[in-house]
């Protein structure tokens, strides 16, 4: 492959117009490709205590997803609550409403779960089977609510959706409450609420917290959710379940996103606590100088530092923005999309850079990029060898997947400062393979990274 | 057939993947959505296929389903060609592309003439059944579309038929079964299908002298290189020491040979050690010595043969895949895909030897004793190629695990 020619088939950003089709992939044959939107789906209902996912899809669709779960304490191991009811020849030519009925009346019967989502997968959806008929006839039938979740890939580019789609259907398990002050946190992917700052910050000026959709919620938790006087919706995916909240219990939201730029982060938390009616609590000064001199450390230490942007679990966007801003290069930027929400960041970026934009998850063409523009720093998962012999030092970021407030602008600069030396070293000295002596997250190849991520998954909450 | 509890049983489709994934220059490009090939690389992973730059995806969007567009297809065949120089690729359909009908082999005779690779398709979306039936049909098509040597026979040599990397310590298996050969009439294998061999080395698979088909699903195979080179085989999986001495001596009518005394001695010797477990058995006083196996229905067979001949009954005998289209295989093995009816079973048994999957260990209450000899594995990895099911050393393991359950029976 030619690296050249690779990055002709790409647009830059400033050439990017319709944000659908513009953005290409570097090869037509991928490699692993995107995750679907089943797993999200899957990664939210873990994170929904007494739950059960039903998975209508074919056998290949069942079997990845079960054994996803199979090691997690969260989803109840090997019997736990992920189940399926598997589409063959039969199903596609008549349909599988009734072999659906027939599980659902052998699952109520054995384990009475107190909630269900029918999560359907690309062949039901091409076969048009209702099933957001059926969950409503279910949920009369056996009196718990049964919510229809659609994870067609076909019409989407990531997981993503499959998560937003299950938080937006536990819409349908709210009741009217009385408001009591607390705030619920929605979209959370990653991580305990309660292990960030953010959650510090709340219980410290007496703000209680409600339900953490979906990382670590009861099925009770998500149905006094309405008592919350604030959404905080920490991630996009949250969005149409605020919208939905605000409509109709006229509960308010705060875009609280996992920001690195404190600039976003000092804003988030002004808006947060105005409609809190909470007077801002006076630490945040303090936490907001400390993330600030990180930024002008960073600004002397990583200026004109060229890099590629993989992924990690900040915003694409904003991350590569305050990057920019601190001097750094983006040479090609790997995402799902670009959101209207992306704007003020696009435009930071553009103002001295105009990356290279392609799909994500097509790592195997990448080392020929590589070759042309040089990066020092790679963010996201690869192959850590493969990263060192062509003098790139990987950014490791997953435990910011953890964090919210200050404390990610102070991680994510500690990080870069620490890549960035790791890149000048291997610049000036090569590699020396001989000081890889232990398997470390950076050793491992991208699939052994993710299934220890999934490992780790179990503790912690949604991906 | 309605609510899966467990891992359901993985489907043709599967099996055709991993049984390609385990040539070890093969391109496999999958026609459709791409989150179904990332999924799979933690089975595949697990199973120790490596997939990197061998296992590809076109993706599929809404306007691919809606309006039949295949060009990212065939702009995906002409990358891999131009870019990895396959001889083969293998284009997958996904279950997508086969519901809505693309005409896979149409793209294709469309595409082949602007690439060098040979290309093809298996258009099976995951809906013709379980990984058996998979199976079936790539050595079906392996046979039609790859295998074209000249047949010159290369003196010493055989070939394996019918491994399958799905099957539980399939690659241990073949090493064992290649040791067994080697000691016992100094042969070498020429060509696996499909495990570790090259497509080159299938190609010309009719050089064998012989061929040794350890599986149902690879007969017609068998049958095919017989009619065309002339290759005779012998079919079964060496299961005990008794099946695996009448095995060496099927190979040996087969090749005229004898094999050597050194095996046919240790195998002799550890026939009657075993038998003495008859002896235990007819001094049960409480319990009958009886065993449940689940599993790939060759795996089944050959393990209560070898139970029976140290006096264990095997009270169950369950095959993990469907039987039908299947030749050659005893009726006293049973395929029940309703997983309850299979969990009714598991939760009655009391003092039997169970022979099954990590699932089935699940549900068996403590007075029985469990041995692994199929997947799905659950608890823990597989590590060791040296410790097969098969063969001697798979015997003597297996004795290990008998003389422990003799001793919770009374």
């Amino acid at each position: 492959m030619d690296g050249n020619e690779l990055l002709g088939r790409l647009k830059r950003l400033s050439e990017i117009e319709d944000r659908n089709k513009d953005i290409h992939s570097l090869t037509y044959a991928q490699f692993p490709g995107t995750h679907c939107p089943l797993m999200g789906a899957a990664m939210a209902i873990r994170g929904i205590d007494g739950a059960v996912m039903m998975i209508i899809g074919t056998d290949e669709c069942a079997y990845y997803t079960k054994h996803m779960t199979i090691y997690s304490e969260d989803w109840g191991g090997l019997d736990g609550r992920c189940v399926s009811v598997t589409i063959d020849q039969h199903d596609i030519t008549f349909g599988c409403g009734n072999k659906v009925e027939e599980a659902f009346k052998e699952l109520m019967e054995e384990r009475k779960p107190a909630a269900v989502f029918l999560v359907t997968t690309c062949v039901p959806e091409i076969i048009g089977d209702d099933f957001d008929a059926a969950a409503d006839i279910l949920t009369e039938r056996y009196g718990i609510p049964v919510m229809a979740v659609h994870t067609e890939h076909f019409k989407c580019e990531n997981h993503m959706p499959g998560v937003e789609r299950t938080i937006t259907a536990t819409f349908k398990l709210m009741e009217d409450c009385e408001k009591n002050g607390s705030v619920n946190v929605l979209g959370q992917r990653m991580g305990r609420f309660e292990s960030t700052e953010l959650f510090r910050i709340l219980t410290d000026a007496g703000v209680k917290v409600g339900a953490r959709i979906p990382s670590g919620c009861s099925l009770d938790d998500i149905k006094k959710a309405p008592s919350a006087k604030v959404n905080i919706v920490v991630n996009e995916i949250g969005l149409p379940l605020a919208k939905k909240m605000k409509q109709r219990f006229g509960t308010p939201y705060v875009f609280f996103d996992k920001f690195v730029d404190p600039v976003h982060i000092s804003r988030a938390y002004e808006v947060l606590f105005e409609a809190l009616e909470v007077p801002l609590p006076e630490e945040l000064e303090a936490l907001k100088e400390k993330a600030q001199r990180s930024v002008e450390e960073g600004k002397g230490k990583l200026d004109k530092v060229p890099f590629i942007y993989g992924n990690t679990p900040f915003n694409t966007y904003e991350t590569c923005a305050f990057m920019s801003s601190i001097g750094m290069k983006p040479q090609l930027i790997q995402c799902h999309g670009i959101n209207d929400t992306d704007d003020e960041s696009v435009k930071e970026i553009l103002k001295d850079n105009d990356p290279y934009i392609t799909q994500s998850a097509n790592i195997s063409p990448m080392q020929y990029i590589y070759d042309v523009l040089e990066p020092w720093l790679y963010l996201g998962h690869e192959y850590a060898m493969r990263l060192k012999k062509k003098k790139i030092a990987q950014v490791h970021t997953d435990m910011g997947g953890a964090m919210l407030g200050y404390e990610v602008t102070g991680y994510f600069v500690e990080q870069l400062i620490l890549s960035a030396e790791e890149a000048r070293t291997l610049r000036d000295e090569g590699i020396n393979e001989e000081k890889t002596v232990t398997m470390g997250m950076s050793e491992m190849s991208p699939m052994q990274a993710m299934t220890m991520k999934s490992g780790q998954m179990e503790r912690g909450a949604v991906k | 057939m309605s609510l899966t509890r467990f891992l359901p049983v993985p489907s043709d489709r599967m099996g055709i993947i991993w049984s390609l994934l385990s040539i070890r220059d093969a391109v496999v490009l999958e026609y459709g959505p791409a989150g179904t090939t990332h999924f799979s690389m933690s089975l595949y992973g697990d199973i120790g296929i490596e997939q990197e730059n061998r296992l590809f995806t076109t993706h599929m969007r809404e306007d691919d389903v809606i309006m039949g567009d295949t060009s990212r297809l065939e702009n995906a065949i002409i990358e891999i060609d131009k870019d990895f120089e396959p001889k083969v690729i293998f284009i997958v359909a996904s279950s997508c592309s086969a519901v809505i009908g693309t005409d896979l082999r149409g793209v294709c005779a469309m595409v082949a003439p602007k690439v060098e690779a040979k290309l093809i398709t298996f258009e099976q979306g995951g809906f013709r059944g379980d990984y058996s039936v998979g199976l079936r049909e790539i050595y079906k098509l392996l046979s039609e579309k790859i295998i074209d040597g000249d047949g010159k026979k290369i003196e010493g040599t055989y070939n394996i038929l019918g491994a399958s990397i799905g099957s539980y310590r399939c690659r241990a298996d073949v090493i064992e079964i290649k040791r067994m050969i080697k000691e016992a009439y100094g042969l070498e294998c020429g060509a696996c299908m499909c495990l570790d061999s090259t497509l080159e080395q299938i190609k010309n698979i009719g050089s064998g002298g012989l061929n040794i088909v350890l599986r149902p699903e690879a007969i017609e195979t068998a049958k095919f290189l017989e009619k065309k080179y002339g290759t005779p085989y012998v079919f079964g999986t060496p299961y005990g020491y008794r099946g695996s001495m009448e095995w060496l001596q099927s190979i040996g009518m087969l090749i005229g040979k004898k094999p050597s005394e050194d095996i046919m001695q240790e195998l002799k010797k550890k026939t009657m050690s075993a038998s003495q477990y008859k002896m235990y058995g007819r001094m049960l006083k409480r319990d009958k010595a009886e065993a449940y196996l689940y599993g790939d229905a060759e795996t089944v067979i050959g393990l209560a043969s070898f139970l029976n001949d140290m006096g264990i009954n095997a009270a169950y005998m369950i095959s993990m895949h469907n039987l039908s289209g299947l030749k050659e295989i005893p009726a006293d093995i049973k395929y029940m895909p309703v997983e309850k009816e299979r969990l009714e079973i598991l939760k009655s048994l009391r003092s039997k030897l169970v022979l099954a999957d990590d699932t089935s260990k699940r549900f068996l209450d403590c007075s029985n004793t469990f041995l692994r000899i199929s997947n799905p594995m659950i608890d823990g990895a597989l590590v060791a190629d040296h410790m097969p099911v098969a063969g001697i050393r798979g015997a003597d393991m297996i004795v290990e695990y008998v003389s422990g359950y003799f001793n919770t029976i009374r």
